[in-house]
Protein backbone atom coordinates (compact mmCIF):
# COMPACT_ATOMS: atom_id res chain seq x y z
CA UNK A 1 0.00 0.00 0.00
CA UNK A 2 2.84 2.37 0.57
CA UNK A 3 4.80 1.39 -2.16
CA UNK A 4 1.53 2.62 -3.87
CA UNK A 5 1.23 5.86 -2.57
CA UNK A 6 5.01 6.39 -2.86
CA UNK A 7 4.33 5.91 -6.71
CA UNK A 8 1.56 8.05 -7.08
CA UNK A 9 3.55 10.82 -5.09
CA UNK A 10 6.32 9.87 -7.36
CA UNK A 11 4.47 10.25 -10.34
CA UNK A 12 2.14 13.71 -9.33
CA UNK A 13 5.91 14.92 -9.09
CA UNK A 14 7.01 13.61 -12.02
CA UNK A 15 4.60 15.31 -13.88
CA UNK A 16 4.69 18.18 -12.16
CA UNK A 17 8.56 18.89 -14.22
CA UNK A 18 6.67 18.89 -17.27
CA UNK A 19 7.51 21.59 -19.69
CA UNK A 20 5.23 24.16 -19.65
CA UNK A 21 3.39 25.87 -21.73
CA UNK A 22 4.00 29.58 -21.06
CA UNK A 23 3.44 32.82 -22.62
CA UNK A 24 5.66 35.33 -22.36
CA UNK A 25 5.31 36.88 -18.88
CA UNK A 26 6.50 32.97 -17.90
CA UNK A 27 2.63 32.81 -16.87
CA UNK A 28 0.09 29.87 -17.48
CA UNK A 29 -3.52 29.16 -16.94
CA UNK A 30 -3.93 26.86 -13.53
CA UNK A 31 -6.55 26.00 -11.07
CA UNK A 32 -6.22 28.05 -7.89
CA UNK A 33 -7.91 27.21 -4.51
CA UNK A 34 -10.09 29.52 -3.01
CA UNK A 35 -10.34 29.39 1.16
CA UNK A 36 -12.88 29.81 3.53
CA UNK A 37 -13.88 28.83 7.03
CA UNK A 38 -17.61 27.81 7.78
CA UNK A 39 -18.32 30.84 9.60
CA UNK A 40 -17.48 32.98 6.49
CA UNK A 41 -19.99 30.52 4.34
CA UNK A 42 -22.85 30.81 7.37
CA UNK A 43 -22.14 34.71 7.27
CA UNK A 44 -26.15 35.40 5.57
CA UNK A 45 -27.16 39.03 5.71
CA UNK A 46 -29.74 40.99 3.76
CA UNK A 47 -27.65 44.47 2.73
CA UNK A 48 -28.63 47.36 0.72
CA UNK A 49 -28.71 46.87 -3.05
CA UNK A 50 -25.48 46.96 -4.86
CA UNK A 51 -23.53 46.67 -8.06
CA UNK A 52 -23.51 43.44 -9.71
CA UNK A 53 -20.12 41.72 -9.89
CA UNK A 54 -20.18 38.47 -11.57
CA UNK A 55 -23.88 38.11 -12.97
CA UNK A 56 -25.09 34.70 -13.25
CA UNK A 57 -28.41 33.08 -13.13
CA UNK A 58 -31.69 34.99 -13.79
CA UNK A 59 -34.93 34.26 -12.17
CA UNK A 60 -38.17 35.32 -12.19
CA UNK A 61 -40.79 34.89 -9.90
CA UNK A 62 -44.26 37.01 -9.07
CA UNK A 63 -43.25 41.09 -9.57
CA UNK A 64 -39.78 40.28 -8.89
CA UNK A 65 -36.41 39.93 -10.71
CA UNK A 66 -33.79 37.63 -9.03
CA UNK A 67 -29.75 37.62 -10.48
CA UNK A 68 -27.52 35.26 -8.84
CA UNK A 69 -23.68 37.13 -8.06
CA UNK A 70 -21.68 34.12 -8.41
CA UNK A 71 -20.36 33.09 -4.91
CA UNK A 72 -21.80 35.75 -3.38
CA UNK A 73 -25.93 36.07 -2.99
CA UNK A 74 -28.76 37.43 -5.02
CA UNK A 75 -29.63 40.45 -6.17
CA UNK A 76 -33.46 41.30 -5.71
CA UNK A 77 -35.15 43.56 -8.04
CA UNK A 78 -38.69 44.87 -7.80
CA UNK A 79 -40.40 44.98 -11.30
CA UNK A 80 -43.78 45.92 -10.23
CA UNK A 81 -43.35 49.65 -11.99
CA UNK A 82 -42.41 47.28 -15.10
CA UNK A 83 -40.98 51.06 -16.79
CA UNK A 84 -38.63 51.44 -14.18
CA UNK A 85 -37.74 48.14 -12.25
CA UNK A 86 -35.45 48.67 -9.54
CA UNK A 87 -33.08 46.58 -7.56
CA UNK A 88 -33.85 46.57 -3.42
CA UNK A 89 -31.71 44.91 -1.90
CA UNK A 90 -29.09 42.03 -1.74
CA UNK A 91 -28.71 38.48 -0.20
CA UNK A 92 -25.94 38.08 1.31
CA UNK A 93 -25.11 33.91 0.25
CA UNK A 94 -21.84 32.78 0.40
CA UNK A 95 -20.99 30.34 -2.71
CA UNK A 96 -24.19 30.27 -3.72
CA UNK A 97 -25.10 29.56 -7.64
CA UNK A 98 -28.62 28.59 -8.03
CA UNK A 99 -31.76 29.46 -7.22
CA UNK A 100 -35.35 28.34 -7.34
CA UNK A 101 -38.68 30.11 -5.82
CA UNK A 102 -42.45 28.57 -4.90
CA UNK A 103 -44.67 30.39 -2.32
CA UNK A 104 -42.50 32.55 -1.20
CA UNK A 105 -40.25 30.32 -0.47
CA UNK A 106 -36.89 30.46 -2.24
CA UNK A 107 -34.46 27.70 -2.00
CA UNK A 108 -30.83 28.44 -2.96
CA UNK A 109 -27.47 26.68 -2.41
CA UNK A 110 -25.08 27.70 0.27
CA UNK A 111 -21.98 25.75 0.11
CA UNK A 112 -22.39 22.14 0.64
CA UNK A 113 -26.03 22.90 2.12
CA UNK A 114 -29.64 23.62 0.62
CA UNK A 115 -31.11 26.65 2.42
CA UNK A 116 -34.55 28.14 2.27
CA UNK A 117 -35.54 32.07 2.81
CA UNK A 118 -39.06 33.18 3.41
CA UNK A 119 -39.23 35.75 1.04
CA UNK A 120 -42.59 37.07 1.47
CA UNK A 121 -41.73 40.34 2.40
CA UNK A 122 -37.82 40.24 0.18
CA UNK A 123 -36.44 42.88 1.58
CA UNK A 124 -36.56 41.27 4.64
CA UNK A 125 -35.92 37.78 3.53
CA UNK A 126 -35.50 35.11 6.33
CA UNK A 127 -33.50 32.35 6.70
CA UNK A 128 -35.69 29.45 7.93
CA UNK A 129 -34.16 26.46 7.18
CA UNK A 130 -30.81 24.80 6.37
CA UNK A 131 -30.37 21.34 5.02
CA UNK A 132 -26.90 20.46 5.89
CA UNK A 133 -24.10 18.59 3.46
CA UNK A 134 -26.98 17.84 0.44
CA UNK A 135 -24.99 18.82 -2.12
CA UNK A 136 -20.57 17.72 -3.04
CA UNK A 137 -18.22 20.55 -2.17
CA UNK A 138 -15.26 20.87 -4.14
CA UNK A 139 -12.48 18.45 -4.20
CA UNK A 140 -10.03 19.38 -0.90
CA UNK A 141 -7.07 17.91 -3.19
CA UNK A 142 -7.58 18.31 -6.79
CA UNK A 143 -9.44 20.78 -9.46
CA UNK A 144 -12.45 19.89 -10.91
CA UNK A 145 -10.57 18.51 -14.01
CA UNK A 146 -7.57 16.56 -15.05
CA UNK A 147 -4.76 17.82 -17.40
CA UNK A 148 -3.87 21.27 -15.73
CA UNK A 149 -2.00 22.84 -13.82
CA UNK A 150 -2.98 23.93 -10.45
CA UNK A 151 -1.93 25.31 -6.90
CA UNK A 152 -1.50 22.57 -4.73
CA UNK A 153 -3.67 23.50 -1.30
CA UNK A 154 -2.71 24.47 2.01
CA UNK A 155 -4.77 23.18 4.65
CA UNK A 156 -3.52 25.56 6.82
CA UNK A 157 -5.45 27.73 4.84
CA UNK A 158 -8.89 26.61 5.99
CA UNK A 159 -11.88 24.82 3.66
CA UNK A 160 -11.09 24.90 -0.21
CA UNK A 161 -14.51 26.08 -1.37
CA UNK A 162 -14.06 26.61 -4.76
CA UNK A 163 -11.15 26.09 -7.51
CA UNK A 164 -10.92 29.21 -9.76
CA UNK A 165 -8.55 29.04 -12.89
CA UNK A 166 -5.89 31.95 -12.96
CA UNK A 167 -3.19 33.03 -14.78
CA UNK A 168 -0.34 32.30 -12.35
CA UNK A 169 3.75 31.55 -12.52
CA UNK A 170 4.62 28.40 -11.68
CA UNK A 171 1.83 26.40 -10.48
CA UNK A 172 3.49 23.47 -7.98
CA UNK A 173 0.99 20.93 -9.07
CA UNK A 174 -0.64 19.41 -12.04
CA UNK A 175 -3.05 16.47 -12.51
CA UNK B 1 -15.65 27.47 -13.47
CA UNK B 2 -17.63 30.46 -14.47
CA UNK B 3 -16.31 30.11 -18.61
CA UNK B 4 -17.07 26.39 -17.97
CA UNK B 5 -20.92 26.87 -17.15
CA UNK B 6 -21.32 29.48 -19.81
CA UNK B 7 -19.32 26.93 -22.55
CA UNK B 8 -19.94 23.55 -21.85
CA UNK B 9 -23.52 22.87 -20.76
CA UNK B 10 -26.32 21.17 -22.72
CA UNK B 11 -28.83 23.91 -21.62
CA UNK B 12 -32.85 22.52 -21.91
CA UNK B 13 -35.28 25.47 -21.39
CA UNK B 14 -38.66 24.83 -21.68
CA UNK B 15 -41.00 27.91 -21.90
CA UNK B 16 -44.59 26.34 -20.99
CA UNK B 17 -45.17 28.65 -18.22
CA UNK B 18 -44.37 31.46 -20.64
CA UNK B 19 -47.46 33.14 -21.80
CA UNK B 20 -47.59 36.81 -20.65
CA UNK B 21 -50.95 36.37 -19.31
CA UNK B 22 -50.39 34.61 -15.68
CA UNK B 23 -53.44 36.49 -13.81
CA UNK B 24 -54.58 33.66 -11.96
CA UNK B 25 -51.46 31.82 -11.13
CA UNK B 26 -50.17 35.33 -10.09
CA UNK B 27 -51.92 36.21 -6.99
CA UNK B 28 -51.57 32.29 -6.24
CA UNK B 29 -49.38 31.80 -2.80
CA UNK B 30 -48.67 28.41 -4.98
CA UNK B 31 -46.73 30.45 -7.39
CA UNK B 32 -43.79 28.71 -8.97
CA UNK B 33 -41.36 31.06 -10.81
CA UNK B 34 -39.30 30.54 -13.74
CA UNK B 35 -35.70 30.16 -14.08
CA UNK B 36 -33.09 30.12 -17.16
CA UNK B 37 -31.78 27.98 -19.56
CA UNK B 38 -28.32 27.12 -16.81
CA UNK B 39 -30.29 25.93 -13.97
CA UNK B 40 -29.05 23.19 -12.06
CA UNK B 41 -32.22 23.85 -9.40
CA UNK B 42 -35.74 23.16 -10.48
CA UNK B 43 -39.26 22.53 -9.21
CA UNK B 44 -42.00 20.79 -10.54
CA UNK B 45 -45.22 20.52 -8.73
CA UNK B 46 -44.10 19.72 -4.70
CA UNK B 47 -40.72 18.80 -5.58
CA UNK B 48 -37.69 20.56 -5.90
CA UNK B 49 -34.94 18.80 -8.18
CA UNK B 50 -31.60 19.33 -8.06
CA UNK B 51 -28.18 18.53 -10.24
CA UNK B 52 -24.73 18.53 -9.19
CA UNK B 53 -21.91 17.19 -10.96
CA UNK B 54 -23.08 13.41 -10.59
CA UNK B 55 -26.66 13.65 -8.91
CA UNK B 56 -30.08 14.02 -8.81
CA UNK B 57 -31.66 15.32 -5.94
CA UNK B 58 -34.96 15.03 -4.85
CA UNK B 59 -36.63 17.16 -2.57
CA UNK B 60 -40.53 17.02 -1.55
CA UNK B 61 -41.56 20.99 -0.78
CA UNK B 62 -45.16 19.97 0.34
CA UNK B 63 -44.34 21.96 3.39
CA UNK B 64 -42.32 25.00 1.74
CA UNK B 65 -40.29 25.56 5.00
CA UNK B 66 -39.37 22.09 5.63
CA UNK B 67 -37.99 20.29 2.19
CA UNK B 68 -37.06 17.22 2.93
CA UNK B 69 -34.64 15.02 0.72
CA UNK B 70 -36.29 12.02 -0.71
CA UNK B 71 -34.21 10.37 -2.79
CA UNK B 72 -30.78 10.43 -4.61
CA UNK B 73 -29.87 9.42 -8.19
CA UNK B 74 -26.10 8.49 -10.01
CA UNK B 75 -27.41 10.10 -13.08
CA UNK B 76 -23.34 10.24 -15.01
CA UNK B 77 -20.82 12.58 -15.03
CA UNK B 78 -20.03 16.66 -15.33
CA UNK B 79 -23.76 17.17 -15.20
CA UNK B 80 -24.70 20.55 -15.75
CA UNK B 81 -28.17 21.20 -16.08
CA UNK B 82 -31.97 19.98 -15.26
CA UNK B 83 -34.59 21.06 -17.36
CA UNK B 84 -38.20 20.07 -16.43
CA UNK B 85 -40.76 18.86 -19.90
CA UNK B 86 -44.07 17.86 -18.83
CA UNK B 87 -43.70 14.75 -16.70
CA UNK B 88 -40.07 14.35 -18.07
CA UNK B 89 -36.95 15.50 -16.81
CA UNK B 90 -33.99 16.58 -19.15
CA UNK B 91 -30.49 16.30 -17.34
CA UNK B 92 -28.26 17.96 -19.77
CA UNK B 93 -24.34 17.04 -18.79
CA UNK B 94 -21.23 18.03 -21.29
CA UNK B 95 -21.45 14.70 -22.90
CA UNK B 96 -25.21 13.50 -23.64
CA UNK B 97 -28.76 14.45 -22.35
CA UNK B 98 -30.50 12.24 -19.77
CA UNK B 99 -34.47 11.97 -19.73
CA UNK B 100 -36.12 10.50 -16.80
CA UNK B 101 -39.58 10.29 -16.34
CA UNK B 102 -40.82 11.59 -13.41
CA UNK B 103 -43.92 10.42 -13.42
CA UNK B 104 -43.86 8.95 -9.50
CA UNK B 105 -42.63 12.41 -8.67
CA UNK B 106 -40.19 11.45 -5.87
CA UNK B 107 -38.79 8.09 -7.63
CA UNK B 108 -37.05 9.66 -11.25
CA UNK B 109 -36.90 7.02 -13.54
CA UNK B 110 -34.46 6.75 -16.12
CA UNK B 111 -35.73 6.62 -20.06
CA UNK B 112 -33.12 7.77 -22.24
CA UNK B 113 -29.71 8.90 -22.38
CA UNK B 114 -29.62 7.79 -26.69
CA UNK B 115 -30.43 11.67 -28.19
CA UNK B 116 -28.77 11.73 -31.54
CA UNK B 117 -25.56 13.25 -30.92
CA UNK B 118 -26.28 15.62 -33.93
CA UNK B 119 -29.67 16.69 -31.86
CA UNK B 120 -29.02 17.60 -28.22
CA UNK B 121 -25.39 18.06 -28.43
CA UNK B 122 -23.48 19.89 -25.64
CA UNK B 123 -23.38 23.45 -25.70
CA UNK B 124 -27.06 23.24 -27.42
CA UNK B 125 -30.01 24.99 -25.73
CA UNK B 126 -32.96 23.97 -26.43
CA UNK B 127 -36.94 25.20 -26.28
CA UNK B 128 -39.76 23.44 -26.88
CA UNK B 129 -43.56 24.27 -27.72
CA UNK B 130 -45.89 21.59 -27.68
CA UNK B 131 -44.31 19.23 -30.16
CA UNK B 132 -41.28 21.30 -31.79
CA UNK B 133 -37.86 22.24 -30.19
CA UNK B 134 -35.83 24.83 -31.11
CA UNK B 135 -32.05 24.30 -30.64
CA UNK B 136 -29.13 26.92 -31.23
CA UNK B 137 -25.73 24.57 -31.71
CA UNK B 138 -22.78 26.92 -31.53
CA UNK B 139 -19.63 25.65 -32.79
CA UNK B 140 -16.89 28.12 -31.46
CA UNK B 141 -15.53 27.44 -28.35
CA UNK B 142 -14.90 23.42 -27.48
CA UNK B 143 -17.86 22.47 -28.74
CA UNK B 144 -17.04 21.29 -32.07
CA UNK B 145 -18.72 21.53 -35.27
CA UNK B 146 -18.64 23.98 -38.46
CA UNK B 147 -21.70 26.14 -38.57
CA UNK B 148 -23.33 27.94 -35.54
CA UNK B 149 -27.14 27.67 -36.86
CA UNK B 150 -30.85 27.31 -35.06
CA UNK B 151 -32.06 24.08 -35.65
CA UNK B 152 -35.84 23.27 -35.84
CA UNK B 153 -36.66 19.58 -34.74
CA UNK B 154 -40.12 17.56 -34.50
CA UNK B 155 -40.30 15.89 -30.82
CA UNK B 156 -43.43 14.38 -30.99
CA UNK B 157 -41.61 10.89 -29.76
CA UNK B 158 -39.51 12.78 -26.89
CA UNK B 159 -37.37 10.19 -26.87
CA UNK B 160 -36.46 10.24 -30.85
CA UNK B 161 -36.21 14.22 -32.03
CA UNK B 162 -36.09 14.48 -35.21
CA UNK B 163 -34.49 17.47 -37.04
CA UNK B 164 -36.79 19.51 -39.48
CA UNK B 165 -34.39 22.49 -40.33
CA UNK B 166 -31.76 25.06 -40.09
CA UNK B 167 -30.78 28.39 -39.58
CA UNK B 168 -27.30 29.74 -39.76
CA UNK B 169 -26.28 32.58 -36.10
CA UNK B 170 -23.93 33.51 -35.28
CA UNK B 171 -22.58 32.63 -31.34
CA UNK B 172 -25.94 31.41 -30.14
CA UNK B 173 -26.07 30.88 -26.54
CA UNK B 174 -29.58 30.76 -24.20
CA UNK B 175 -33.27 30.90 -26.58
CA UNK B 176 -36.21 31.49 -25.43
CA UNK B 177 -39.99 32.37 -26.93
CA UNK B 178 -42.87 34.72 -26.39
CA UNK B 179 -46.37 32.89 -28.51
CA UNK B 180 -45.13 33.37 -31.88
CA UNK B 181 -41.37 34.50 -31.52
CA UNK B 182 -38.31 33.29 -30.94
CA UNK B 183 -35.85 35.28 -29.09
CA UNK B 184 -32.21 34.11 -29.93
CA UNK B 185 -28.80 35.24 -27.74
CA UNK B 186 -26.05 35.81 -30.14
CA UNK B 187 -23.05 37.19 -28.84
CA UNK B 188 -22.11 38.27 -32.78
CA UNK B 189 -25.07 39.64 -34.09
CA UNK B 190 -26.97 40.49 -30.53
CA UNK B 191 -30.36 39.35 -29.65
CA UNK B 192 -31.90 37.70 -32.78
CA UNK B 193 -35.91 37.64 -33.25
CA UNK B 194 -37.34 35.08 -35.26
CA UNK B 195 -41.11 34.50 -36.40
CA UNK B 196 -42.42 30.95 -35.43
CA UNK B 197 -45.83 31.28 -36.30
CA UNK B 198 -44.74 28.50 -38.67
CA UNK B 199 -42.15 26.57 -36.84
CA UNK B 200 -40.67 24.83 -38.98
CA UNK B 201 -40.10 27.31 -41.06
CA UNK B 202 -38.58 30.42 -39.03
CA UNK B 203 -37.71 33.58 -40.32
CA UNK B 204 -35.80 36.63 -39.24
CA UNK B 205 -37.15 39.57 -38.11
CA UNK B 206 -35.72 42.25 -39.00
CA UNK B 207 -34.31 43.94 -35.93
CA UNK B 208 -30.74 45.85 -34.63
CA UNK B 209 -30.92 45.23 -31.10
CA UNK B 210 -27.09 45.06 -29.83
CA UNK B 211 -27.15 46.52 -25.95
CA UNK B 212 -24.65 44.21 -24.66
CA UNK B 213 -23.12 40.53 -24.64
CA UNK B 214 -26.57 38.09 -24.52
CA UNK B 215 -26.43 34.58 -22.41
CA UNK B 216 -29.61 33.91 -21.49
CA UNK B 217 -33.36 35.09 -21.63
CA UNK B 218 -36.37 34.69 -19.80
CA UNK B 219 -39.73 36.16 -21.58
CA UNK B 220 -41.75 36.99 -18.95
CA UNK B 221 -45.46 38.72 -18.93
CA UNK B 222 -44.48 41.98 -21.04
CA UNK B 223 -41.12 42.08 -20.38
CA UNK B 224 -38.48 40.01 -22.09
CA UNK B 225 -35.24 39.40 -18.96
CA UNK B 226 -32.06 39.27 -20.82
CA UNK B 227 -29.06 38.56 -18.45
CA UNK B 228 -26.18 39.66 -19.69
CA UNK B 229 -22.19 39.98 -19.21
CA UNK B 230 -22.75 43.19 -17.69
CA UNK B 231 -25.54 42.29 -15.41
CA UNK B 232 -29.71 42.08 -16.90
CA UNK B 233 -31.03 44.22 -20.00
CA UNK B 234 -35.36 44.22 -19.77
CA UNK B 235 -36.97 44.91 -22.74
CA UNK B 236 -41.06 45.63 -22.64
CA UNK B 237 -42.46 42.97 -25.29
CA UNK B 238 -46.08 43.95 -25.10
CA UNK B 239 -45.32 43.84 -28.82
CA UNK B 240 -43.36 40.58 -28.69
CA UNK B 241 -42.06 41.70 -32.60
CA UNK B 242 -40.47 44.95 -31.24
CA UNK B 243 -38.56 45.19 -28.14
CA UNK B 244 -38.50 48.53 -26.67
CA UNK B 245 -35.41 49.00 -24.49
CA UNK B 246 -36.62 49.04 -20.88
CA UNK B 247 -33.19 49.22 -18.56
CA UNK B 248 -30.07 48.28 -17.87
CA UNK B 249 -29.22 46.87 -14.27
CA UNK B 250 -26.13 46.34 -12.94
Amino acid sequence: MRRIILFFIASIYLFSCDPRQTDLSGEVDAYVPVYGSLSDIHDIAMEPQKSTLKPGKIYAYKNYIFQNDLYTGVHIIDNSNQKNPVKIAFLKLPLSTDIAIKGDYLYANNYVDLTVFDISDPVHAQLVKRVANVFPGPDQDFPPFRGTYFQCPDKSKGIVVRWEMQHIKIPNCRR
Amino acid sequence: MKKNILYLLIILLFFCQCEKDTASSFQNSGTTGQGGSLARFAITGNYLYTVDENQLKVFDIISGSNPVLKNTVDVGFAIETIFPFKDKLFIGSETQVYIYSIEDHANPKLLSSAISPQVLRRCDPVVAKDSVAFATLRTNGPCGGTQSILAVYNIKDITNPVEVTTYPVGEPYGLGYDDDVLYVCDKQRGLLLFDISRPYQPTLIDTNINDGSYIDVIPYQNTLICWTTTGIILYDITDNRKPVLIKNIN
